[in-house]
């Protein structure tokens, strides 16, 4: 036999038993598609990620949910997970902090960060006559608080912490120094930034 | 209606989730892709299966597939591998399932009509390994040249055209002795 002749009767065999067996494929397509049903290509990592940027997908409503509900677990575990990790840092936060108002007066909170062993902390300042306000700290983070209903003015003021005189408070509008020691400036209301 | 369509916009449409567009791209590739399967298997029913595979499976990973390369490639690639892979499978798990018969049954040196020799060049394929059988599949049934079979088959294309030569030798051989 001549390779010729094999080469012809090779691909006559091979196509005829394709043909004998062809009812086993009439109806492939349909069944691929029912087996697929709304299924769509599965997304490579990266084009998954270029999806959510891209505007014209039916799933990208789909993509943006799923990931902004795991952004929102990873920042409920963060605050939840925070206080309890480093609960006796104190953390930088603003002495004085305006809450509100009524009646022109604004709620304000004094806050002083003082060393855990710390036993008392007070405010002092023209505002309570220099007789001093209690700030408390009921958790025991080191995080001292107070709040005093003020009404629109300048105050100076200073924190005493176990009877030591702390007037140079970070978050003061300025700070001064009178009679040799330093006391810290705030204005509320009008006399102030919120004016 | 996706007919008039070439095989890019249908290629397209289904990575959009057209499942309908894949139907035509299933329609216009199942016979080659189940005559490589028949082929490399020898069983219809393990070719069927395989072959609605390979489908499912292109069409998931569809995304994998570069455009700018021959699609049919890519597909017969997947199938190719399929095939192998339930070959090792059967190799270590075998079967009391038979291969494609000679039909007729009777004796070789009375068959002498066009269909009988068919019959016999199956009995031949059957007894050649896979090894030798596949790149001869792909060349005579799916008229492929040996630069694309040497990549479905992920071996060089010099391999490729010595295994079809020897093949082809030991099909001669085989069908001399029951001539």
């Amino acid at each position: 036999m001549k390779h010729d002749d094999l080469d012809v009767l090779l691909q006559d065999t091979l196509r005829a038993e394709v043909a004998a067996a062809s009812d086993r494929i009439i109806d492939l397509e349909e069944r691929v598609v029912m087996e697929l049903g709304d299924r769509r290509p599965r997304l490579r990592w990266f084009q998954w990620l270029g999806q959510l940027a891209a505007p014209t997908r039916a799933t990208r409503w789909g993509q943006i949910a799923v990931v902004g509900a795991t952004a929102a677990v990873f920042l409920f575990l963060g605050l939840t997970l925070s206080d309890r990790i480093a609960p006796n840092t104190p953390a930088p936060q603003l002495s004085l902090q305006r809450l509100g108002t009524a009646d022109g007066m604004q709620s304000v909170l004094f806050v002083w960060p003082a060393p855990l062993e710390a036993e008392s902390v007070a405010v002092v300042g023209n505002f309570n006559a220099w007789e001093g306000t209690d700030l408390s700290d009921p958790d025991g983070d080191g995080i001292w608080t107070a709040q005093i209903p003020l009404a629109p003015g300048r105050y100076e003021y200073a924190f005493v912490v176990d009877g030591k005189w702390q007037g140079h408070d970070p978050r003061a509008d300025e700070v001064i120094q009178s009679f040799g020691q330093y006391s810290s400036v705030r204005y509320i209301g009008r006399g102030g930034d919120d004016a | 209606m996706y007919r008039v369509q070439d095989e890019v916009s249908l290629l397209r449409a289904s990575l959009q989730g057209e499942t309908g567009a894949w139907g035509e791209i299933v329609s216009r590739y199942k016979d080659a892709v189940f005559g490589l399967c028949l082929g490399f298997m020898r069983n219809r029913a393990d070719a069927e299966d395989i072959s609605h595979d390979a489908f499912i499976r292109a069409y998931i990973n569809l995304r994998k597939y570069d455009l700018e390369r021959r699609f049919s490639t890519w597909l017969f690639t997947i199938a190719a591998n399929l095939c192998r892979n339930q070959l090792r499978y059967r190799k270590n798990h075998p079967s009391t399932e038979q291969p494609l018969q000679m039909a007729g049954g009777t004796d070789p040196a009375k068959l002498v009509s066009a269909e009988d020799r068919q019959a016999k060049v199956r009995g031949a394929l059957n007894q050649l390994p896979y090894s030798y059988r596949a790149p001869l599949v792909l060349r005579f049934y799916n008229e492929l040249p040996y630069q694309e079979i040497s990549e479905i088959l992920s071996i060089p294309e010099g391999t490729v055209k010595t295994r079809i030569h020897r093949g082809k030798a030991m099909l001669k051989d085989l069908l001399e002795e029951g001539a």
